[in-house]
């Protein structure tokens, strides 16, 4: 282990715990963002009680319910029409096969882990499949990160393809212009050098674009 | 407690003050912790701006959900623990800024080299060193090396194991030391 007497180790934290000087107008600035809070701490639960168990102790509480015959029959009528409505597939559906569902392309990655792109839920434009291929010989690993996954490198791995050096991952993309880039054994981000470079890059690290157009567009 | 100036007041007392309304009770706790966290997150995060950032978020998180501070008397560890999730966050933003310069670490080492004798000095060498760890071994040398805490506390506040911790402190002085070792010798 780490031994306190280890000379380096210590001239290292000694010099390390000397102050820091901060903006000296720091505490007016904290202050301001406090009060434009606009009002006090939010004091909703008594103290020492988490949401967890509040939310618990609503769960467990016994209520006395009366329900007349007649209010009963009715809640019966309508979980039965709600069954029989939840087993027809609806005619047009979305999750008829059209080839473009939004997981379509999921699978299991590099590591065995699944690769499963978020969901569009809240966009009604259906996503398209788009294969991402990287030449990387000798790379152990390859993530592709984008503004579709944060730009979580833990998130889409690539699957090695050939004994060649090349990875590939299809992921589905809602249709407008999407950045990304490739990350190599965790630590090399490329763009991908197929593809135009990203010239508004927040971060100046080299990125793609790629722009999906609307289907039937 | 009536009479003590607010500099005086214990923590859990300035909270009560600040549940009940006076938000001015508030900048106490501020100026009571401001400086002994800002170097934390200045080491954490490597640049003052982002610390200051990190720090202030992790004040204004905290007045936001004061009422949710179960021990008030401890609302200095609460805070860390708040600050050491800021500064997680701020760090995983920062992640691909940090990895671009490990991309080109040649050219710079070798761009470096005939301005060696120029640099500021030990303290610059400890800053590069730090800032080539991996963020969960600098965490925890800091946490451990820096600020002192036992590795029980550390748990608490990372929510990693005590081995775990352990190794990543471990990891952490091995690193340091190789890297220091090597600018010593250019």
């Amino acid at each position: 282990m780490c031994e306190r007497d280890d000379e380096m180790i210590e001239r290292v934290a000694g010099e390390l715990r000397r102050p820091v000087r901060l903006d000296p107008a720091f505490d007016a600035l904290v202050m301001a963002r406090v009060r434009a809070e606009g009002r006090g701490p939010r004091a909703e639960r008594p103290r020492g009680q988490s949401r967890g168990a509040a939310a618990w102790r609503w769960l467990i509480r016994p209520r006395t319910v009366r329900v007349s015959p007649l209010a009963g029959l009715a809640v019966a009528a309508g979980l039965a029409a709600v069954m029989v409505i939840g087993r027809r597939e609806p005619a047009g559906s979305p999750t008829a096969a059209n080839g473009v569902g939004q997981f379509a392309s999921a699978a299991p990655d590099a590591r065995g882990r699944t690769v499963a792109p978020r969901p569009s839920t809240l966009d009604p434009r259906p996503a398209a499949p788009v294969q991402f291929v990287l030449v990387a010989p000798g790379a152990r690993e390859v993530s592709l990160v984008g503004d579709f996954n944060d730009w979580d490198v833990a998130a889409t791995r690539l699957r090695p393809a050939s004994a060649g050096g090349m990875w590939t991952i299809e992921v589905p993309l809602a249709p407008g212009r999407h950045r990304y880039a490739f990350v190599v054994d965790g630590t090399r981000w490329l763009a991908d050098p197929a593809a135009p470079r990203a010239v508004d890059d927040d971060f100046g690290t080299p990125s793609s674009v790629v722009t999906i157009a609307e289907r039937g567009a | 407690m009536p009479g003590l100036p607010d500099v005086e007041l214990p923590d859990a007392e300035l909270v009560r003050r600040v549940l009940a309304g006076n938000v001015d009770a508030y900048a106490t706790l501020v100026a009571r912790y401001r400086d002994r966290y800002a170097r934390y997150a200045v080491h954490m995060l490597g640049s003052r701006e982002d610390a200051e950032e990190a720090l202030q978020d992790a004040f204004v998180r905290a007045y936001r959900a004061l009422a949710r501070c179960d021990d008030p008397e401890r609302f200095g560890a609460w805070l860390f623990r708040i600050l050491v999730n800021r500064c997680r966050t701020a760090g995983a933003r920062r992640t691909r800024r940090w990895r671009t310069v490990v991309e080109d670490e040649g050219a710079l080492l070798e761009a470096a080299v005939p301005a060696a004798a120029e640099r500021a000095g030990w303290r610059e060498e400890i800053d590069l060193a730090l800032g080539r760890l991996d963020a969960d071994q600098r965490e925890a040398f800091l946490l451990k090396h820096v600020e002192e805490l036992s590795y029980e506390e550390m748990s608490g506040i990372t929510g990693a194991g005590v081995s775990a911790l352990k190794m990543r402190v471990k990891r952490a002085c091995d690193r340091l030391r190789a890297l220091l070792q090597e600018a010593e010798r250019v």
